[in-house]
């Protein structure tokens, strides 16, 4: 019963860590931003271009955000729901 | 995560992305049909639109997959119809976009993965392409190979990702208020990052193929 609930904090702690990564996606997307921004201002003339340049950027740097979202759901839809349903029995 | 049964054939199980998939078929088709029944020499009505998003995804995949590969507009030009379609199903009520399901985005980006490499074995012969894989020297092979995994695993877990975690905070939302709080993020989460998780999975999908062309 203890066991079960220090595995079920330890998920819910891992899973709010592993966020973390969101926000330093966010800062490194948003340096991209910036700097498509000022190519921009210095070359209007290439404005298509740029932003498809931009845009792929971010989603490939996207990744390390994705699979740590990817890893959350997989902790709490798959390993945590079941371990929380056995714990709501035991109560 | 398992979607849910909606109906069964038999004794064989359709599954919520499946069911919708068959619905945006059904749209996708009878929308072609009807705006292609009658195309004219002077373009007239609806077809002004049509000729303009045609002529627009032709340069957007002409720019990066290059003029000689305009093969590959019909496959890319029907990858984002129907992820687009998929993407923005998902407003309305009761409705499932397909894509939030793992096993459609690795379906396409799969396709895309397969079609890419058959393209490059076409053009540079079975012996270069597969000399490709330990190219600066042998002992990079275990990387190279990584490398092509985690290309097609990240292209599909992408627009995964982001439609599935859409949904399940648009869910959360719905919980706490739902009258009107959820419109913006509705208008947010539905349809600009539809439209936007659209253009980069197209824009990846054209850059991939195109990378092992050259």
């Amino acid at each position: 019963m203890l066991e079960i609930a220090i595995i079920v904090a330890a998920i819910a702690l891992g899973s709010g860590i592993a966020l973390v990564a969101g926000g330093l996606v966010g800062i490194g997307e948003g340096y991209a931003a910036g700097k498509a921004v000022e190519a921009m201002a210095r070359q209007p003339e290439m404005e298509g271009q740029i932003r498809t340049t931009m845009l792929v950027g971010q989603a490939v740097s996207e990744s390390g955000a994705i699979y740590a979202l990817a890893v959350v759901l997989l902790l709490i839809f798959t390993v945590m729901q079941p371990l929380v349903n056995r714990l709501l029995e035991l109560l | 995560m398992e979607p849910n049964i909606v109906f069964h054939i038999g004794t064989f199980p359709v599954y919520e992305p499946v069911f919708w998939t068959w619905i945006i078929m059904a749209i996708l088709a009878i929308g072609s049909f009807l705006l292609t029944r009658n195309l004219r020499k002077v373009p007239q009505g609806a077809q002004h639109f049509l000729e303009v998003g045609i002529e627009w995804v032709e340069s957007l995949i002409s720019v990066d997959v290059g003029p000689a590969r305009k093969i590959f507009v019909p496959l890319i030009l029907m990858t984002a119809l129907y992820v687009g379609t998929s993407n923005l199903i998902g407003v309305v009520p009761g409705a499932y976009s397909p894509t939030a399901d793992l096993s459609t985005t690795l379906t396409l980006s799969l396709i895309i993965y397969i079609l890419g490499h058959a393209a490059s074995i076409a053009k540079q012969g079975f012996r270069s392409w597969l000399k490709g894989f330990v190219d600066p020297f042998p002992l990079l092979l275990p990387l190279n190979i990584a490398g092509e995994i985690s290309e097609f695993v990240s292209h599909s877990f992408r627009l995964y990702g982001n439609i599935f975690g859409g949904g399940i905070l648009l869910g959360i939302i719905y919980m706490m208020a739902p009258y009107i709080v959820p419109v913006p993020l509705l208008a947010w989460f539905g349809i600009f990052m539809g439209i936007i998780q659209t253009a980069v999975f197209t824009l990846l999908a054209s850059v991939y193929i195109q990378t092992k062309l050259i």
